[in-house]
């Protein structure tokens, strides 16, 4: 059968009656599926969708291992975070040690090069302070920089989610594609969707092998 | 302004509740828990006393529009602010979270600044 086949539309611009539009639906329907199998696509859709969960793993794993990085790179910053204010910490502590001995030479005491180092030190104290604030500025730079695992994540959901709809739609026109023989062994062995506690049934498959092997079963 | 409120972060990425957190400590807020969906979150704020909640749109179980809504429901909770940051940055859910009563909404990414600017707008309204 060839489109040429199907009826034309009526020259006349109007509404259909009901019953004539799901006929003609039904009619490119079979077109549809007849075309599919006369072309071999049906083996096209079974590559399609022995591929879409390879597909969908490889997206799990990069947003996994993305995950995982992000969290290696945020507990690295939590740590340099601490180093960085216990350093500072005694740095001041020290700074002020230094201010007192600084005063007491300030007043005469200690030698020209014992001034010098006094106040080369005070000076290299004050400085730490605002390198250490500097760190701490690229340190959180580095944290926000992690948001990328979210944002990410969330359109990786996303496209795991279109692939697996689409692997679901693929999987119908394969059924409806197959010859008679084999589309009765497949509706009787056919997805339902989502099932929540598969305990007991022998009707569903419950993991994306029993999927394959189903596939398998028919040929594909 | 108190550093001593308590802060619940609700996010389903577990590395956006730790930027958050930080990002919160540097701002002077020590006291944050954590829920991964607003599931956890209402269950969280039913049993415990929180003082400002962050959170996320998009999670499983409970969304952020559906807890924001269930928040605003509740007399012990209805008047808890809840600022919204996500990635959604669609108008219509803009819209959706003003009218569903958000204290406030950051799109990510964000920076630092804009928590502050929008955590700071948000308490200086409570008092």
């Amino acid at each position: 059968m060839n489109l040429n086949d199907m009826p034309q539309t009526p020259a006349a611009a109007g509404a259909l009656p009901a019953e004539d539009v799901h006929q003609r639906i039904g009619q490119l329907t079979r077109t549809l599926h007849n075309a599919l199998r006369e072309l071999g696509y049906d083996r096209a859709l079974a590559q399609a969708c022995d591929n879409l969960p390879d597909a969908r793993d490889r997206l799990s794993y990069i947003a996994r291992v993305t995950g995982e990085a992000a969290e290696k790179v945020l507990d690295a910053v939590d740590s340099a975070r601490g180093v960085q204010d216990e350093l500072n910490r005694e740095a001041d502590s020290l700074r002020q040690r230094w201010s007192i001995l600084a005063a007491s030479f300030a007043a005469g005491g200690g030698g020209p090069a014992g001034r010098e180092l006094v106040d080369e030190t005070c000076g290299f104290f004050e400085r730490l302070g605002s390198h250490a604030s500097a760190t701490q500025r690229l340190l959180t730079e580095i944290m926000m920089a992690q948001d990328f695992h979210d944002l990410t994540g969330q359109v990786i959901r996303k496209v795991v989610a279109l692939a697996g709809d689409l692997e679901e739609q693929l999987l119908k026109l394969l059924i409806e594609t197959a010859p008679t023989d084999q589309r009765q062994k497949m509706e009787a062995e056919r997805l339902q969707g989502p099932v929540v506690n598969a305990t007991g049934r022998d009707d569903v498959v419950t993991n994306q092998a029993q999927v394959d092997d189903l596939l398998a079963s028919l040929g594909f | 302004m108190s550093s001593d409120l308590r802060f619940l972060i609700v996010d389903d990425f577990s590395t956006m509740r730790r930027i958050v957190r930080n990002l919160l400590k540097e701002l002077g807020f020590h006291n944050a828990e954590e829920a991964e969906d607003g599931a956890i979150a209402l269950n969280m704020l039913r049993t415990s006393k929180f003082d400002f909640v962050v959170s996320d749109i998009n999670m499983p179980n409970m969304n952020g529009f559906e807890l924001l809504k269930h928040i605003r429901a509740e007399e012990s909770l209805k008047r808890l602010p809840v600022l919204m940051v996500t990635a959604e940055a669609k108008k219509e859910d803009i819209v959706l979270a003003a009218q569903s009563g958000a204290s406030g909404y950051i799109v990510k990414p964000f920076t630092k600044a804009t928590l502050d600017e929008k955590v700071q707008k948000i308490l200086q309204k409570m008092q």
